[in-house]
């Protein structure tokens, strides 16, 4: 019954991609989508000990910045739950950058070395101890793998004629990624209006049927590979638990 | 996923699904729609407001001669199927 | 108990005879110091 699938990259990068999928249905295209935001687990600072905090930020916003730097999380190296302790001693006069903190884990370390945690003014300190856990973005936003995951149907150009002479061209905007003529081209290369790409011409524009062009951009946590792949599975994983649980 | 199973007769089910969305039940929904035998499947995902039910229930009709229990067992398999496929097809591109 | 004076910035610890008065220039208004104690802190 599945359709064959394939996938092609547009625009591949370690934390941004976009990529074709054929044969997909739309329900299973939003369920990867979905599990790509909510179900893949990534690790976050989600407790701080406070050592010395003479800044002029109280522990709990200093926390709360904390946790929200993405860490890097080496895929099938961390079950949901665990925990890993991070370090951060800082004295002013600077600021205390997520790359001061010190991992006790060589896998994780923060993804971004220069999100600014607090200014610190001559004789301030900020000392901190903190456990990272794994845990979803179900749980809390800060546990996010994916940041900007969309998708949009593929989209088909047909010229089926010509204008008539002397007709006035309306703008014609698309966006995402067409097909045509074969190819795939991403609709920035031609202004995303297709009179610029037609001109003159007459053109129908058609959704491609369960074929998705999927944005994904992650917080630095994991690479879209890992994400994509683990946000597959886990629905996999599921229906494996499913088929399993009604065998009985 | 805890099941608990609410009416099962020989071509109705009513079974919850403790544990999951969306993000699964959408899926499995459409998987189900998709197979042999199968003459409605829908699920519901009751807000809070209507007297504490949280978990999604999902309900299956099938056709005379497919016990629907068999239908959605076919579909978490197409489900499996599907996932599987999009991991090879991704891992071959990337 | 430690706090600190606010006019003269020395470090003072209270007795239940003196009241609350800093003992080097008689200033009635102490700030409490931060504990010591390692405060752990939920991130929510």
């Amino acid at each position: 019954m599945s359709e064959q699938y394939e996938v092609e990259f547009i625009e591949r990068g370690d934390r941004e991609a976009t990529f074709l999928v054929r044969g997909v249905t739309p329900a299973f295209a939003n369920g990867v989508r979905r599990a790509m935001l909510a179900d893949v687990p990534t690790l976050s600072i989600d407790e701080v000990r406070v050592v010395e905090n003479s800044s002029v930020m109280f522990d709990e916003q200093i926390g709360l910045r904390l946790g929200l730097v993405p860490l890097t999380t080496p895929r099938d190296e961390f079950s949901e739950g665990e925990t890993v302790t991070l370090a951060l001693d800082v004295e002013g006069p600077g600021t205390a950058y997520s790359g001061d903190l010190v991992s006790s884990d060589d896998l994780v370390s923060p993804a971004e070395e220069n999100v600014p945690i607090i200014d610190l003014k001559e004789g301030q300190r900020l000392e901190i101890e903190a456990d990272a856990v794994m845990d979803t973005g179900k749980e809390h936003a800060k546990h996010q793998g994916g940041v900007a995951v969309g998708y949009r149907h593929l989209q088909r150009i047909e010229v089926v004629g010509d204008n008539e002479a002397f007709e006035q061209d309306d703008p014609r905007i698309v966006r995402g990624v067409i097909e045509a003529e074969g190819e795939l081209v991403p609709a920035e290369s031609f202004g995303n209006d297709l009179t610029n790409r037609y001109e003159g011409k007459e053109v129908e524009v058609h959704d491609v049927p369960n074929a998705f062009v999927f944005d994904v951009e992650t917080d630095g946590s994991m690479s879209v590979d890992d994400l994509v792949l683990a946000a597959v599975d886990s629905i996999g994983d599921r229906a494996d638990e499913l088929a399993a649980a009604v065998q009985l | 996923m805890d099941l608990r199973v609410i009416t099962n007769e020989r071509t109705e089910l009513e079974i919850e699904i403790a544990g999951e969305d969306h993000t699964f039940m959408n899926v499995l929904k459409s998987a189900l729609l998709e197979t042999d035998g199968v003459v409605a499947a829908t699920y519901d995902m009751n807000p809070e407001q209507s007297g504490g039910q949280t978990e999604p229930i999902l309900s299956i009709k099938t056709e005379e001669g497919t016990a629907p229990l068999d239908a959605l067992e076919v579909a978490a398999d197409e489900v499996q199927e599907q996932s599987d496929a999009f991991h090879s097809a991704f891992e071959a591109a990337a | 108990m430690t706090y600190k004076c606010s006019r003269c910035k020395r470090d003072v610890s209270l007795d239940e005879y003196g009241g609350v008065r800093c003992p080097y220039c008689g200033h009635r208004v102490l700030l409490k110091e931060r504990s010591r104690d390692i405060k752990t802190v939920p991130v929510e």
